[in-house]
């Protein structure tokens, strides 16, 4: 409900369209026509089966990837032009930490090409780990940690340059199952606290539904909007939730929603 | 019942006294040393008392035994010394030659992927040319550069040497530089990095167990390359040409003499190299 505060419209899409050219040199469209707008604050889902285009559209956000068709605006400002300013943090599929950096050096990364002094890189450093709770491994090298663990540097390098926007590619998707429920307090709590806009990429329909806001699903071939679930469960959400009849329908009409029926 | 424990506990211990050995790091360790310890020490014996002689129907004056050769070394010290003092400085500067300029080749070719695909071709075919070949075509190429013998047959030796690292230095750098994590140059980009930082940040320390890589391979192989291109040089120094003159001249224990120079050489640099890889690479393990 604490939504209704701030209803102001941070990341504009318009008519985006996204086409490549495959192997055989034929146009293959990965989004078509996809009008989206996220509200400031906001915690968004972006649901859909593989091939649904959504990893692209996350990539347009972030000016990963050329749109062919229409545009994408984050306060009037073209993506490439928010990229510059460090306003994005992108946590990708895999943790992507450098091996001869330790953990502590892998969050200070970033910091870095934003000229930070040593001082400063220290003391964000140590405030991200300990907030993902990686404090005391803060020395380690990226390879002595679990998989979880990778992910939550992951995570805690990306909030490190207090991003604006959190865009998350599908990151809890390669944990299991207590690791992701983990995650997905932490995540929720860190949101919580820091109050950023969130754009979520994930393909499991209850994580969709437990984080967000609004959930978008998305359906294949080509990758289009097929609807936009608002999910009013109460916040701060908690693992109980998910018991519940509500969040069970809330599931349904999602998996529902998928054009041409349950998938 | 207290004696079944027991019984119980001796079974144990039995049962992984093997695997015990077998899954021990200290165990291990000590292994990889006394093993080959233990062979050589075999060789040796074996080659003293001549039972390898008799095996490979060879007398002593073509094969002489260890402590004879050992004897030789000691008496013709200061020479052995002078020779190989050329080939180890024939190896190692061109080594150290060579691998900066293939690594700057990898680095140019990074750059421009398109054209440097095809740039490696080349650098590889390079690679494929066998010392023997190249060295009197250096040595015809330098002819001119120094009135003095030594200094145009060192020139030309070098020359050979820096080929053979260089092109190894290349082909293994630029998958150094190129063969990133996936995502890990998007990750960049979202930073707003330039390709000057991605390269200082990313692509240069992703290269360095490459380098290593290159450098395992063309450590002995440098040092091959300034032994065999001393066969053809015009001037005479050097462990390589040593050998081959010795064996010339029939002088086989003093052939002998050389090649056990060779043997240290090779293998003094390649603890080196592992020594500072070690170090180096204390991060990447």
């Amino acid at each position: 409900m604490e939504m209704q505060k701030n209803t102001q419209e941070e990341i504009v899409i318009r008519h985006l369209g996204v086409t490549f050219k495959d192997n055989a040199g034929n146009d293959v469209s990965a989004v078509e026509n996809v009008s989206l707008n996220i509200n400031k604050g906001e915690f968004i889902s972006l649901l859909g089966p593989s091939g649904c285009g959504k990893t692209t559209l996350l990539r347009c956000v972030a000016d990963l990837q050329e749109p062919t068709d229409g545009e994408v605006r984050i306060e009037g400002m073209t993506p490439k032009e928010v990229r510059l300013q460090h306003k994005f943090g992108f946590v990708f599929q895999q943790p992507v930490l450098f091996d001869w950096r330790t953990v502590r050096k892998n969050v200070e990364l970033p910091l870095e090409m934003m000229y930070q002094s040593k001082k400063q890189r220290y003391e964000q450093a140590d405030k991200m780990l300990e907030m993902v709770g990686l404090k005391d491994f803060a020395n380690h090298y990226p390879r002595q940690l679990s998989g979880g663990m990778q992910q939550r540097v992951n995570i805690a390098r990306a909030l490190g340059i207090r991003p604006d926007i959190l865009l998350m590619d599908e990151p809890f998707s390669a944990l299991d199952e207590f690791t992701k429920e983990k995650l997905h307090l932490d995540l929720l709590r860190i949101w919580r606290e820091t109050n950023k806009t969130v754009l979520f990429v994930t393909h499991n329909i209850q994580e969709a539904v437990f984080l967000s806001d609004r959930v978008c699903v998305l359906s294949p071939h080509p990758g289009r909007l097929s609807a936009i679930i608002d999910i009013d469960l109460e916040r701060p959400r908690t693992l109980q939730m998910k018991e519940t009849a509500h969040f069970n329908e809330l599931v349904s009409e999602v998996r529902n929603s998928f054009e041409g029926g349950s998938v | 019942m207290a004696d079944s424990v027991v019984y119980q506990k001796k079974i144990k211990r039995k049962k992984s006294l093997y695997s015990r050995i077998k899954e021990s790091r200290k165990c291990q360790n000590i292994l990889t040393v006394v093993l080959p310890i233990l062979f050589g020490l075999l060789i040796f014996v074996l080659w003293q008392t001549k039972v390898l002689h008799a095996m490979m129907h060879t007398d002593t004056f073509t094969l002489p035994v260890p402590t004879r050769i050992a004897k030789l070394f000691g008496e013709n010290m200061s020479d052995v010394l002078a020779n190989m003092r050329s080939t180890v400085l024939v190896a190692f500067i061109g080594l150290i030659a060579g691998s900066i300029i293939g690594y700057l080749v990898a680095v140019i070719a990074s750059i421009f992927p398109n054209m440097g695909k095809g740039g490696l071709n080349i650098i590889g075919a390079f690679a494929s040319i066998p010392v023997i070949a190249l060295a009197p075509v250096m040595n015809n190429w330098t002819r001119n550069i120094s009135p003095d013998a030594n200094t145009r047959s060192t020139v030309a030796k070098i020359l050979v040497v820096m080929l053979i690292a260089a092109a190894d230095m290349c082909l293994n750098a630029y998958r150094g530089l190129t063969e990133l994590k996936p995502y890990s140059e998007d990750l960049m980009k979202t930073y707003a990095a330039s390709g000057f930082t991605i390269f200082v940040k990313l692509r240069l320390p992703n290269s360095v167990p490459y380098i290593f890589t290159a450098l395992k391979v063309s450590v002995p192989a440098s040092i091959m390359t300034a032994i065999v291109s001393e066969y053809f040089a015009e001037y005479i120094i050097g462990v390589g040409r040593e050998i081959r003159e010795n064996i010339v001249l029939s002088q086989y224990s003093i052939a002998w003499v050389y090649i056990s120079a060779a043997c240290i050489i090779g293998i003094v640099s390649y603890i080196i190299l592992m020594i500072i890889q070690s170090v180096a690479l204390k991060r990447y393990h």
